[in-house]
């Protein structure tokens, strides 16, 4: 007959993927609003636009699709708000064609809830393709990587673009990306090249790849996943649904922590009964 | 406020194929597969739709034909010659197109990649281990929280050193060399224990995502997808359980 650390090591994996399922549903239908400390990682980027001049130039690059939106769309829109509110110029693209359709709808969108004019307060080149030939093509020449925007309208007329000619010319820039290209390739190819100050958002996947650029300080911060998105959002005092998410996230860790402490124990019990 | 149609069906299609590709939580079923191929397959449609408007459209036939930029027809040839790899007999024109991507890629990344990750890592790992106070004094600071500190400095030092040990096959690990490359595995084990608490908090990130919308579409101005779509899937994976059940063998 099996013992209990055996029928408990053979569980059904179902059980898991529920107990998993509750710990993250209960804590979004019943949130407790647990405290969320600001990282200076996420801080370093929020200082750096806190302390741009109105009309400096933002260059946003949305280099992620629609895979990586619970992470990434909620830092973007938080980073929108803060730059619309600061007054800056800001200029957006995406190095991802997969998600062209979701960038447009998100600059949209808190353009419109921002009360910003297209053209005169910020603009959306849309994709172009090469991936790091883009970058280094825009450091050159903008309006050769990008002769028009978006919506077709030719970038020599945008008056957000004004005096704007290369990558040289962008005050700040962040890449929120998922993988490459993204904040590695904006790095190599653009910043390091073109002297332009730089910070990045990733996934979390993807944040312990990046620590090494922001301690040697290639990058000035980094948001980090859902959880950088919340900080981001508490900084700027608009908290929306990656706050809304760290309840649920605190309790699936928590679970998680439980149930590999378990698995251990029931690992070495086993291990003892059969001596 | 009444919400707009294509939001209503934005919302229908989007809780279906959520709870669709769910189900493969319970099992491999017709119904996971259903939206694992919808999404290949529209993923794929868009991408392509979206190149041939921007590349072909917008930055080849429109700039030749509109403003005469025949100079385009230059990239333009030496993309066609990728294309010669279907004709068997003249397969050997495509090894122009690659010469040139592979050329000009290796040109374009090597330089950058030794300047950005390999020339500013070594000058980030070769820090003093002791910082100048005054005009004649040094100080050691301990702060772990500090990651210029002298005491992380050390750390990094410690670990660079070892995990590099570790990967040095050209010698036994035995002595005082099998402490050191048992430190490098330490360092590696704290550096994977943390690339795989980020990838916990990241896939717990995307549920929590797909849930938050689920909770939103539960509401009655969307029409309640979230509880009429998740009744009729359960029914549909009950009946297709049924149908699939094995008959005992004839004897």
């Amino acid at each position: 007959m099996m013992s209990f650390s055996e029928r408990m090591l053979k569980i059904d994996r179902r059980i898991i993927f529920l107990v998993i399922g509750l710990c993250t549903l209960l804590p979004l239908l019943y949130p407790v609003g647990l405290p969320i400390k600001i990282s200076s990682e996420v801080r370093g980027v929020y200082d750096h636009i806190e302390s741009l001049p109105e009309h400096s130039v933002f260059l946003l690059s949305i280099d992620f699709d629609p895979a990586s939106k619970p992470e990434l769309y909620p830092q973007a829109i938080a980073l929108l708000r803060h730059a619309f509110k600061k007054k800056l110029r800001v200029i957006t693209m995406t190095l991802w064609v997969s998600g062209t359709g979701m960038a447009d709808q998100l600059v949209t969108q808190v353009a419109k809830e921002m009360g910003k004019e297209y053209g005169q307060d910020y603009a959306f080149l849309g994709w172009s393709p090469g991936g790091p030939a883009v970058i280094i093509n825009m450091g050159q020449d903008l309006s050769s990587a990008f002769p028009s925007d978006y919506s077709g309208r030719s970038t020599k007329d945008l008056p957000v673009l004004e005096g704007v000619r290369s990558l040289k010319d962008m005050t700040y820039m962040v890449s929120l990306g998922a993988g490459k290209p993204g904040v590695e390739e904006w790095y190599v190819f653009g910043k390091d090249k073109y002297k332009f100050e730089m910070g990045g958002g990733c996934t979390g996947v993807m944040a312990p790849g990046l620590y090494p650029l922001l301690r040697s300080g290639q990058i000035n911060g980094l948001i980090g996943g859902l959880r950088g998105a919340a900080e981001y959002e508490s900084l700027i005092g608009q908290k929306g649904k990656a706050v809304a998410g760290m309840d649920a996230q605190s309790a699936t860790h928590f679970a998680i922590i439980v149930l590999v402490i378990m698995c251990n124990a029931f690992y070495f019990s086993l291990r003892q009964q059969r001596g | 406020m009444t919400m707009p149609f294509e939001l209503i069906v934005g919302a229908w299609v989007a809780t279906g194929l959520t709870l669709l590709i769910f189900t493969f939580l319970y099992k491999d079923n017709p119904l996971f597969k259903l939206a694992e191929h919808l999404y290949v397959g529209v993923s794929v449609g868009y991408i392509i739709v979206k190149t041939y408007d921007t590349v072909i459209v917008h930055l080849v036939v429109k700039p030749i034909i509109d403003n005469g930029e025949v100079a385009l027809l230059v990239p333009v040839a030496i993309g066609m010659l990728m294309l010669t790899r279907y004709v068997p007999k003249a397969a050997w024109m495509s090894r122009y197109a690659f010469a040139f991507i592979v050329g000009m890629g290796a040109g374009l990344a090597i330089p950058r990649t030794i300047s950005s990750f390999i020339l500013k890592q070594i000058e980030d790992t070769v820090r003093p281990l002791l910082s100048l106070a005054g005009p004649d004094g040094v100080t050691f600071s301990m702060n772990l929280l500090n990651p210029a500190s002298n005491l992380n400095a050390l750390i990094i030092l410690f670990g660079v050193g070892s995990v590099l040990f570790y990967f040095f096959f050209s010698i036994e690990h035995s002595g005082a060399g099998k402490a050191v490359a048992r430190t490098g595995v330490i360092f590696l084990m704290i550096s994977f224990g943390a690339g795989f608490g980020y990838t916990v908090m990241a896939r717990m990130s995307l549920l929590i995502g797909r849930l938050t919308d689920l909770i939103e579409f539960s509401d009655a101005s969307y029409g309640r997808p979230t509880i009429w779509l998740s009744v009729l899937i359960i029914g549909t994976l009950i009946v297709l359980g049924r149908r699939t059940k094995p008959t005992p063998p004839e004897v």
